[in-house]
């Protein structure tokens, strides 16, 4: 898995690549420091799969910048991905564009 | 160690003890009647011999054709048909026992009087009939059971019935025959059959049963029983046949006097039985893979069998050879130059065991696989037609040792000529398993002990398989990937601290099923309506939502998941 981060601001940008499963998934989790941005973009483009153990990851996230009166916004999902969001209802909830 | 090898190698002790037991069970009464009574209580419990072959080939017939039946139902999903099965079988063992009880009981005086015995035999023979019928009623009882025991997984009791069968009928065959002379031993066999059956029952309350009985009658099931198991039981049968006639044979040829020899040879013969062990350990899983379709892990599980056949039949063949006197001194040969001869057809005889095992490994798979005819065919070929043919012909031309090398070659033999009628029917390649190869091809097979990793590998193994091998569409392939492993890390969750193995099978003949298999705690995944108390349970039962044909059953002790997408 590789994790890249950009800041331009106040916006975080966290572009993920690679599988986020219950392995790797810690991994993203270390990588997801927000410091002080008022708005995260998680670009998802290079993941092809995550499991639940990523979806409490982006819940964890958006929880987080909910409660700093942030933004988080979850950015070029794959279909495959957007599947496991679309099942669990997590469409709804988070910030997808 | 895989998931299929793991469970056959935990039937296989037992399977192979239960079979060993049976065999003992056989020679119990003639050694004690034969220690405690003389000569004479040897020559009426083998008059009995017949009566004894026609009461476990009835067992034989019901208790072994139901569990396939069964197993293979299971197979298949279907519970229900599964359960009409099962509770036909039970009307059956009941009903046959019982009718051959009423004509045990009916023919007594006619049947002992065509054995040609007076006197003391003749009395002696009467007296253990009457107090024997009750086993023509309990032994299909417990045969049935026993294997609808190891047809849903539970080798222990099976195991301990067997135990409980030859320690009972020990215990009290010898101080009652002491006391009561036929009468007791036979009251012994009895209270044997009694203790195994009552042990056998305990499966039903065990917290790992899934046998349930239903409302069910059909006599047409019965027959479907009957046909099914009509190879296996057959071995009894032409067991009995080849015993009578390689009887007659030695003394019209060879004179009286050379039975002995051929009394040890037919201990090595026996010593077949044994070899059902291998296959009763993995009947349970190859009916179950039949019963699927899956021909990728029967073929594994077959390899496996095979191998532990070739195996145990090397062991035994080698331990004749290097022993031979141990077979003789059990059948109490002391005369020097019928020593010998009997050393000789042991070792000659015993070079046919590793043929003996492939045959019975193969009647038995014939039989899991419903060619009933093939099954019968394998086994009379090898254990009478060619024997009876052979035997008289080798005779003639090399004497005694030409005999006995006859018995040796007939297995093999019929190996080929059923290799040869396979070949010349279905196609070469359909011997010795007739598996669909194009099926083999569009199926894969992972196994694994829990742990995160292993999940997680396995998941992206198939994932990646399907995306780029199979072409599948990245949505579909990544859908397979997370049921993997969402619903293995919850069984690991559920089974935590114990050492679990998986196995998942992945088929795209007919769209994607994919069947999740664990040895874990029993609990079905595929509840949609079950209490999600973590994300990924909640993330499981969004998925089961997700995927409708979907199917849960616990088989032979294990989680078996279906999903077809």
């Amino acid at each position: 898995m590789e994790i890249k981060t950009n800041t331009e601001g106040s916006t975080l940008t966290i572009s993920v690549s690679g599988r986020v499963d219950t392995v790797t998934a810690p991994e993203l989790e270390a990588g997801l420091k927000f410091g002080d941005a008022t708005k995260v973009v998680i670009d998802l483009a290079d993941v092809p799969y995550m499991s639940s153990a990523g979806l409490r990851l982006m819940l964890t996230a958006h929880k987080t910048m909910m409660a700093k009166g942030g933004t988080l916004q979850i950015a070029g999902v794959q279909p495959s991905v957007k599947e496991v969001f679309d099942i669990t209802g997590f469409s709804d909830i988070l910030n997808i564009i | 160690m895989t998931f299929a090898a793991n469970k056959f190698a935990r039937f296989l002790p037992t399977a192979t003890f239960a079979m060993a037991a049976e065999y003992l069970m056989g020679l119990s009464d003639s050694v004690i009647c034969g220690q405690i009574i003389g000569e004479e209580g040897l020559s009426v419990i083998n008059l009995m011999q017949p009566m004894f072959n026609v009461v476990s080939f009835v067992a034989l017939l019901v208790g072994t054709g139901t569990s396939v039946l069964y197993a293979m139902e299971m197979g298949r999903f279907d519970r229900r048909r599964a359960s009409e099965l099962l509770t036909q079988g039970l009307w059956s063992a009941l009903g046959f026992g019982l009718l051959l009880m009423g004509a045990l009981a009916l023919s007594r005086n006619a049947a002992t009087a065509a054995f040609g015995v007076s006197g003391a035999v003749l009395a002696g023979a009467r007296e253990y009939w009457v107090w024997f019928l009750p086993c023509a009623v309990l032994e299909p009882l417990s045969f049935y059971f026993s294997s609808m025991g190891y047809a849903d997984g539970d080798g222990r009791v099976c195991a301990g019935a067997y135990i409980a069968q030859l320690l009972g009928n020990c215990a009290l065959s010898i101080p009652l025959t002491m006391r009561y002379g036929y009468t007791g031993c036979a009251i012994g066999t009895t209270v044997g059959h009694l203790m195994a059956l009552c042990v056998l029952l305990m499966h039903l309350r065990r917290e790992e049963n899934s046998m349930a009985f239903v409302r069910h009658f059909s006599l047409a099931d019965t027959g479907r029983i009957c046909a099914c198991a009509l190879g296996d039981a057959s071995i009894r049968l032409c067991q009995a046949g080849l015993t009578l006639m390689l009887n007659l044979y030695i003394i019209s040829r060879f004179g009286e006097g050379r039975l002995p020899v051929l009394a040890a040879v037919l201990v090595i013969l026996g010593v077949s039985e044994a070899f059902d062990g291998v296959a009763t350990a993995a009947q349970p899983l190859a009916s179950v893979y039949i019963g699927e379709g899956n021909d990728r892990l029967t073929r594994r599980i077959m390899g496996l069998a095979a191998r532990v056949s070739a195996a145990e039949g090397l062991v035994l063949t080698l331990l004749a050879v290097a022993f031979p006197q141990l077979v003789v001194s059990m059948v109490g040969i002391t005369d020097p130059s019928l020593a010998e001869a009997a050393r000789t057809a042991v070792r000659i005889v015993s070079l046919g065991l590793v043929g003996t095992a492939f045959v019975m490994l193969l009647n038995s798979y014939y039989t899991f696989r419903v060619r009933e005819g093939l099954a019968v065919g394998v086994t009379a070929l090898a254990t009478f037609v060619l024997p009876v043919a052979l035997a008289p012909a080798a005779g003639w031309l090399f004497g005694e040792c030409g005999v006995w090398s006859a018995l040796a070659a007939s297995p093999y033999a019929a190996i080929g000529l059923v290799a040869v009628y396979v070949a010349f029917r279905c196609g070469r390649r359909a011997f010795p398993l007739f598996l669909d190869r194009a099926r083999i091809r569009a199926s894969r097979v992972y196994d694994l002990v829990l742990d995160t990793k292993a999940i997680c590998d396995a998941s992206a193994t198939v994932g990646r398989f399907l995306g780029t091998r199979r072409g599948m569409d990245d949505r579909k392939s990544g859908l397979v990937s997370l049921l993997i492993e969402e619903t293995l890390m919850l069984v690991k969750d559920r089974n935590a601290g114990r050492r679990t193995h998986a196995e998942i099978s992945v088929d795209w003949s007919n769209g994607i099923t994919v069947v999740i298999r664990d040895d874990g705690k029993l609990f079905d995944i595929t509840d949609a309506d079950s209490t999600a108390s973590s994300l990924r349970s909640y993330l499981v039962a969004n998925l089961m939502v997700a995927i409708p044909a979907r199917r849960n059953m616990t088989t032979t002790g294990f989680n078996r998941n279906m999903f077809k997408l």
